[in-house]
């Protein structure tokens, strides 16, 4: 549904978004990971149409964006991040004068408006928008994202000014979206987020795409890229004795229990060691680094 | 680019003009003032017309001794002619308040981004503005020229067709006049990033158009002109013609006259005089036509008062009927008329450039 080839944006001699390859299929929820910084708007605002690419190419529906930006709008909704209104406007009002940028009749329009309205739980409110709250323009933010009922969902960061109750009603909401065949793109540096609605994602830094694919297999590609050490933990009956081998870094000890960093995975050389000293193992396994360490490490780099 | 979504902008804008506080109370203002002036105007015309009519009676009379002076009836476009004043002051603070942010306060509530997210492309947002703020615009000077001409209604005066064409004309001039200002602050309003120095630059170059280029013509003038000519010996008889055109205006010529014939030293020192201030004036007139307000004046005087214009425009001609007229006066400031098209449209089109290339990130 949404196709990147060596997407590039230069800004002032420096690539904001440098040769990005990207793929996002329908219906999936695809979850845009970086630090601030890194790109991710840039691409949304290219994948929207709002700004043209200074190489490369971006297809979304099969649609190139850059050649048929107008055609591209009409099938996609985009929340902005920090999104604004005319507030001198209604909600209703503001929608309604989106909404005829789709040809839609005033009947349509209506009935579209009060099933959104109601949907952000903005139904019944009849102060403008400049008196809005951060929280209620968030909501209103994704009523006009939806307005001409979308097949490609741009959300950028959707969760930034919304309550915890929000944030759940919003969560089942793109659930909802990708439920009913919509593409729901979701932008955002906040990994416990992505983490929550996401089917798979994809992690950009400076400007480049370090990993795609689900939660787990972007972390298992960061996580040891070039080498990295390996931790093993050992729990034995008896006090654990000095343990050696060429591939260990470094032995964190206590009584009976270590944590080994290792160049690599030598639990079997390190039980056949332990046996022949006659020591009783009850524990011995790779601890798998955390998700968020393996990305922190990653937007480091 | 589509009608339907240009005027969906367009619509959007106008209503947003129209309703807000800003534009309501500078319009009110303008309104109150311009109803003042007119009641001025309509008393001032019908003490012209008793003097009108006072002249004939006594020229009736008596012998009169200008046998070519005849007195011209005044016209009702006299009560225009203070509209004129006000109009440049606060026509112009109108116009920048409807344009100084129209692009900016889209910016800062980032409510650019939103609507660009639809299905619009930038030259019909752009375009649109500037439709909504010459609608504005052409609502506050027709609701301007309603009440003018009700008023004259109200007061029994009834202008004929040519009369009316002219206000017509006069409403059309005062709109292009106010068109100048809109173009520069909605040029300034998508330069700058904040209203506040949208404002600022507009005002500025509000002052510097307005102000300082008429003083620095004047002054490039006098500098290129060099020194006036000198007068030579004093005339041994003078032989003054006075003329008067009825509400306002009184020309005199004068020739002298030496032995039953002209004096040829007069006769040179007129016409280098005359070379010297249609130096001046050539030069004066090139910077007056990048200032708005000269321009308007320039034109707003020859609708409403041909005669006066064609005066200014040849000091030394006496003006015939055919071209004191109204279609004679606005041939001789075509150039002006021109240059109140020329200045919005460039401010326009600076416009146009930048906001399609503007970043919107």
């Amino acid at each position: 549904m949404i196709r990147t080839e060596n997407l590039t944006k230069i800004y002032n001699g420096k690539a904001a978004v440098d040769g990005l390859d990207l793929e996002v299929g329908e219906g999936d929820i695809f979850g845009f990971l970086g630090p601030n910084g890194a790109g991710k708007s840039t691409t949304i605002l290219m994948l929207t149409g709002m700004i043209e690419p200074t190489g490369g190419r971006c297809l979304v529906d099969g649609i190139e964006v850059a050649k048929d930006p107008l055609k591209v709008k009409e099938i996609i909704g985009y929340l902005p991040e920090d999104v604004g209104f005319y507030g001198n406007m209604t909600g209703e009002q503001n929608l309604d004068y989106f909404a005829r940028f789709y040809g839609m009749d005033a009947r349509k329009r209506k009935e579209r408006i009060a099933e959104l309205l109601e949907l952000v739980h903005l139904d019944g409110v009849t102060q403008k928008a400049g008196e809005y709250s951060r929280g209620m323009k968030q909501r209103l933010g994704l009523a006009q994202a939806l307005i001409n009922d979308p097949k490609v969902l741009f959300l950028d960061e959707p969760t930034a000014n919304l309550d915890p109750e929000g944030v759940r009603e919003y969560r089942e909401l793109v659930t909802h979206l990708a439920d009913e065949g919509k593409t729901v793109f979701v932008s955002s540096h906040i990994l416990s987020e992505v983490r929550e609605v996401c089917r798979t994602v994809g992690l950009l830094a400076k400007g480049r795409l370090m990993a795609q694919g689900t939660l787990e297999e972007v972390a298992r590609a960061l996580a040891s890229p070039d080498g990295d050490m390996v931790r093993i933990v050992v729990e034995t009956r008896e006090h654990l004795p000095a343990i050696d081998d060429p591939a260990i870094i470094s032995v964190e000890g206590n009584g009976n229990r270590a944590v080994v960093r290792a160049k690599a995975d030598i639990r079997d050389r390190l039980a056949a060691s332990l046996f022949d000293q006659g020591l009783h193992v009850r524990e011995m396994r790779l601890e798998e680094p955390e998700i968020e360490d393996v990305f922190m490490a990653a937007y480091r780099r | 680019m589509a009608l339907d979504r240009l005027l969906n902008v367009a619509r959007k804008e106008f209503s947003d003009h129209i309703t807000s506080r800003r534009f309501v109370i500078i319009l009110g203002l303008l309104l109150v003032i311009s109803t003042i002036s007119i009641y001025d105007g309509i008393e001032n015309y019908n003490n012209s017309l008793e003097a009108y009519t006072e002249q004939l009676r006594q020229m009736e009379e008596f012998d009169d001794p200008y046998r070519n002076w005849m007195p011209q009836k005044p016209t009702i476009m006299y009560v225009f002619i203070s509209m004129m004043s006000y109009m440049t002051m606060l026509g112009g603070i109108l116009a920048i308040a409807i344009g100084f942010d129209l692009v900016s306060k889209e910016k800062e509530t980032r409510s650019l981004k939103s609507l660009l997210s639809h299905p619009v492309y930038r030259d019909e947002i752009i375009n649109g503005k500037a439709l909504g703020g010459i609608g504005a615009l052409g609502f506050a000077m027709a609701l301007a020229l309603a009440i003018a001409v009700a008023m004259l209604l109200l007061f029994s005066v009834v202008p004929t067709l040519e009369e009316f064409a002219a206000i017509l004309i006069f409403g059309a001039v005062t709109l292009g006049f106010l068109l100048a200002y809109f173009a520069v602050a909605l040029t300034m309003s998508t330069v700058a990033k904040e209203s506040g120095n949208a404002l600022i630059y507009t005002l500025v170059i509000f002052f510097a158009v307005s102000s300082l280029l008429p003083m620095f013509g004047a002054m490039a003038a006098g500098a290129f002109a060099g020194d006036p000519p000198e007068m030579g010996p004093m005339p041994k008889e003078v032989v003054r013609v006075a003329s008067s055109n009825g509400y306002s205006t009184t020309t005199v010529a004068q020739s002298v006259v030496y032995g039953g014939t002209e004096d040829p030293e007069w006769k040179a020192y007129e016409e280098e005089m005359k070379t010297y201030i249609e130096k001046r004036r050539l030069i004066s007139d090139v910077s007056n036509l990048l200032s708005p307000q000269m321009n308007y004046y320039t034109v707003a005087i020859a609708v409403t008062n041909p005669q006066l214009s064609s005066m200014i425009a040849s000091p030394y001609d006496t003006a015939t009927e055919e071209t004191a007229g109204l279609a004679g006066a606005l041939g001789r400031v075509w150039m002006n008329i021109a240059a109140l098209i020329v200045f919005p449209s460039a401010f326009f089109a600076a416009t146009y450039v930048k906001f399609m290339r503007m970043d919107i990130r």
